[in-house]
């Protein structure tokens, strides 16, 4: 290394210290994410009051205030219905479909790539094809459902109280299933192929072999796709917005609208309480989950 | 057999309301309004987009956009070359702790960093900025470009750095002479699923920048209201283009990409 001399640099940069080279990243997430944590927490017990035009100290109102509120327990009971379900949806079916197009032959790749196309919409815009698609008066999906019988010549799908959650669900499938598929197709691919071969021969059926090879073999795929995919759809805000506003009434109002909407109306404090709740729930239950599904990084 | 026409079939499907979006941008109104709906067989009718470009300016939002994914991107990427490679070389007394707390960042749900962020913010007067939203999106991404970076440089064997050490190539020196020119390709991986997640991102783009910056999702979403199909479908069709563009660079990474590194194709 005979140009090594030449190559200055501040002393701090040469050292083995790890500081240097992790402070521009421990900068931002403090800066960005602890920060915002911590100034959440202080929030959450205050309130804003227009009449001061200062944010007042309220202790525990607001956590009072939140487990008291109904609309709070039905935008909890929204979001845990979504995820939950949204999940199950999306593993099972991405799981087929993987099963499916996991094949050597040229042509799958088409549709592997196909599948990528979803993956880069904006999850608002994907929710405006829907708002399109799902119009009450001139939509393919009513007008399908209708002809075939499913949905009342007179019933409406996002204004609906019990149908416009899966019309916020269905874009989510939409979108979101494909990731599963691609995951899961990889970890299919990597899988090594002797002991599928030794269980054919020890005449193994199909779904055994899928049952005792396939699923304990693809366990950290599975963990990493339903981890990232649980995040996503505990915090996910912006299908609901577009579709529904939360509405018909307050029927889809998940946690982080309802405290976005609480925002927007300069309850800061009481936003802040909702969404430092969602905040707590996903941070425990993901860790709680990483440490459990044994997931590496 | 019977199993390949059923992935094209599942493939269709996907593909649907792409194809239903592309369609209803070119539809004349009687189409597009008609009942039973007009999928295949309807006229072609290029209007709407004479039309939609002489109404509506949306080349600022594209604009405003490409600005912050850009910079974002930009400053991800150089966050990430130097922790990441610190991460995959070193072992640390609080690493797994440390790498646990940057995936905890990726948890966070956006609105509840977004409302404390918005008073940090407008302290700052960073409020309706680039530089404030660029400074969000990188924080936003950097958990996914750390790890993946870090995927990336794990792939590279340590046997490279360890003989350069011995003749006596400072650390720093080994990441610009010889890592980075051998993940090139990583990078550029990070970089651009960087921008498309600045692209799509929604919901802090709304709620801390709305009245000088719009960008492009938060744009096209303020026609969800208005009557016109056309208008809306023809907006939305070319806010895709560049992201179908862009995933061409990065298709054969992106479950890599999605899944922070730890899945690799």
């Amino acid at each position: 290394m005979t140009n090594q001399k030449s190559y200055s640099l501040p002393s701090i940069m040469t050292s083995d210290s790890s500081l240097p080279w992790l402070l521009p990243l421990i900068t931002m997430l403090v800066v960005f994410a602890i920060i915002p944590f911590f100034y959440n927490i202080y929030l959450s017990f205050h309130e804003f009051v227009p009449l001061k035009r200062a944010l007042i100290f309220v202790g525990w109102d607001n956590w009072i205030k939140l487990f008291t509120d109904e609309i709070f327990w039905g935008s909890l009971k929204v979001s845990l219905y979504y995820t939950f379900v949204c999940l199950i949806i999306q593993l099972v079916l991405g799981m087929g479909i993987a099963l499916l197009i996991d094949s050597d032959d040229p042509g799958f790749g088409v549709i592997r790539s196909i599948l990528t196309l979803t993956l880069v919409i904006p999850p608002a815009i994907a929710g405006m094809i829907f708002l399109i698609m799902e119009d009450a008066n001139y939509g393919l999906i009513p007008w399908a459902l209708k002809s075939i019988g499913l949905l009342g010549q007179e019933d409406t799908i996002l204004a609906d109280p019990t149908l416009a959650l899966w019309g916020v669900m269905i874009v989510d499938i939409w979108q979101w299933t494909p990731f599963m598929v691609l995951i899961l197709v990889a970890g299919l691919r990597s899988l090594p192929s002797e002991p599928f071969e030794s269980a054919m021969i020890d005449g193994a059926k199909p779904f055994q072999i899928f049952r005792r090879l396939t699923l304990p073999m693809l366990h950290k795929v599975i963990a990493v796709a339903v981890l990232i995919r649980g995040i996503d759809l505990w915090r996910m805000v912006d299908y609901v917005f577009v579709l529904t506003s939360g509405g018909p009434g307050t029927a889809t109002y998940t946690l982080s609208l309802y405290s976005w909407q609480r925002f927007t109306f300069v309850q800061w404090g009481y936003g802040a309480t909702i969404s430092l709740f969602s905040l707590i729930v996903i941070l425990i239950v993901g860790n709680a989950f990483i440490h459990f599904a044994k997931v590496k990084w | 057999m019977f199993k390949k026409i059923s992935a094209y079939l599942v493939g269709l499907i996907f593909f649907f309301p792409i194809f239903f979006l592309i369609s209803s941008a070119i539809k004349p109104t009687k189409d597009i309004f008609a009942i039973p709906p007009k999928i295949f067989f309807f006229s072609i009718n290029l209007n709407n987009f004479q039309n939609v470009f002489s109404q509506i300016n949306f080349f600022p939002s594209i604009f405003d956009s490409f600005i912050i994914a850009f910079g974002s991107a930009s400053w991800t990427l150089v966050v990430a070359i130097y922790s990441s490679y610190y991460l995959s070389r070193n072992n640390f007394k609080f690493k797994n702790l440390f790498i646990m707390s940057v995936i905890s960042a990726r948890m966070m749900p956006l609105v509840s960093i977004s409302i404390p962020l918005y008073f940090v913010l407008s302290k700052l007067n960073l409020l309706d900025t680039y530089l404030g939203l660029i400074l969000v999106h990188s924080c936003i991404n950097l958990p996914l470009a750390v790890l993946l970076m870090k995927s990336f440089y794990d792939d590279i064997p340590k046997e490279i750095d360890e003989n350069a050490l011995i003749d006596g190539a400072s650390k720093i020196l080994i990441l610009h002479k010889l890592i980075i020119p051998l993940s090139l390709g990583g990078l550029s991986v990070t970089f651009v699923l960087s921008f498309i997640f600045s692209l799509t991102e929604f919901i802090c783009a709304v709620m801390l920048s709305q009245m000088e910056i719009k960008t492009l999702p938060v744009y096209a979403s303020l026609y969800k209201t208005l009557p016109s199909w056309s208008t809306m479908s023809v907006i939305i069709s070319f806010s895709l283009i560049p992201l179908f563009v862009l995933l061409l660079f990065i298709q054969k990474y992106i479950v890599r990409g999605l899944t922070l590194g730890s899945v690799k194709e």
